[in-house]
């Protein structure tokens, strides 16, 4: 049911460390922000688009996580233009394309293993003074992976359950049995975890 | 923080993924359909309490920025923190945790006692617990995450705050009806005695 946004290969924006990426990442997103020029951002925004292009993505792959934010970015454009000039209007659409297709690239090209390295890297600092355990957080990010489908087919019998008995499901009589069977399997669940030790 | 602790963290994590992917619901009368994803924000913060459902939505964020399609519409990855709804998605783990400390707050079992006392009778009427969620659902759920994301809307997209505001109105009705449904579901979850 569910796949990661990354697309497997091994171009050298694949290669790169993904805290080197990221951190890139962040810094050249953070220096976007003072640019205004929109020849200026349409060069960046041409660069990002030859990065994805060496990721290897399709332009279907590509399209499929953009296409809800080009009909926003488009009403957002049309708005702005329309309140504070087509040159503005430019600027603020170039520029945020340009910053949701160069995180793009980093989540196409980087693992999930690789991005979590990242993340328990950067709790370790929190760790050592005691506040968190990388053990505990590891253990909730595999598990709500884990249950995501569970709960969707969860989901589904109580639908159909509904459906069956001549109901019309909505989200009242479908939250009520959805959290007691949620509530009741967190129960067994640790009570299993606890035993396993 | 015990192992059920950790066990209904996921749990609820994964119920707000399951929520974010249904289909929206496309409603009379309301002009933009109904996800249901801050309703799970609501409902995590209505049963978890504060602590728990602010660290439901902070692994749900993680997990969302690591590049697994769990919100609406199947988007993920980083490039959604450099959209302009980014602080929507952000406000909800404050949201969550306020939720969580107003329905303690206001079904406070040992803080408003004098009041509590004053008006015994009513109490225990499950109508007054339904609007005392309700109230915490929209104060975290709504109010908390609306007062992140507009000004985060206006200074992404160099909009006016005031016509940011406007723009967002048209999500009110569904989001205070997702929080009048929220507090009914919690409130018979409270009866079934499991909360």
């Amino acid at each position: 049911m569910l796949g990661s946004l990354y697309l497997p290969g091994s171009t050298w924006l694949h290669l790169a460390p993904a805290g080197v990426k990221l951190l890139i990442l962040a810094f050249s997103s953070t220096a976007l922000m003072w640019v205004h020029s929109p020849l200026l951002l349409l060069l960046a925004c041409m660069l990002v688009c030859l990065f994805v292009r060496c990721a290897g993505a399709s332009v279907q792959q590509v399209w499929l996580q953009l296409r809800p934010l080009v009909w926003f970015l488009l009403a957002l454009g049309g708005l702005s233009a329309w309140s504070q000039g087509i040159l503005q209007a430019l600027e603020m659409v170039l520029r945020l394309f340009t910053l949701v297709l160069a995180a793009l690239v980093v989540s196409m090209t980087t693992p999930l293993t690789q991005m979590m390295q990242v993340v328990i890297w950067l709790l370790g600092p929190f760790e050592r003074l005691g506040w968190i355990n990388a053990e505990k957080v590891a253990l909730g990010f595999g598990l709500t992976l884990r249950l995501i489908p569970e709960l969707g087919v969860q989901w589904q019998d109580i639908r159909e359950a509904q459906l069956a008995r001549g109901l019309t499901p909505s989200p009242l009589t479908m939250g009520v049995p959805m959290l007691l069977r949620t509530l009741r399997r967190a129960d067994e669940i640790a009570e299993a975890i606890d035993a396993r030790g | 923080m015990k192992t059920k602790d950790i066990v209904l963290i996921a749990l609820f994590t994964a119920l707000i993924v399951v929520l974010s992917l249904l289909p929206p619901i496309p409603l009379p009368l309301i002009p933009v359909p109904l996800t249901l994803q801050t309703f799970g924000v609501m409902l995590a913060g209505l049963i978890l309490g504060p602590a728990r459902a602010g660290l439901v939505l902070l692994l749900y964020v993680m997990i969302a920025l690591l590049g697994l399609p769990v919100l609406p519409g199947g988007r993920a990855g980083l490039a959604v923190l450099a959209g302009p709804t980014a602080g929507f998605l952000l406000g909800m783990i404050p949201g969550a945790v306020v939720t969580g400390w107003l329905t303690l707050l206001l079904s406070g079992n040992d803080k408003l006692k004098t009041v509590a006392s004053l008006n015994n009778a009513i109490e225990q009427a499950p109508g007054w617990q339904i609007v005392r969620y309700m109230l915490a659902a929209i104060g975290g759920g709504i109010i908390l995450v609306y007062a992140i994301g507009i000004p985060w809307l206006a200074l992404v997209t160099k909009m006016d705050l005031g016509k940011a505001c406007w723009a967002m109105l048209v999500f009110v009705p569904g989001d205070l009806l997702k929080a009048l449904i929220a507090a009914l579901v919690a409130q018979r979850i409270r009866r079934a005695g499991m909360l």
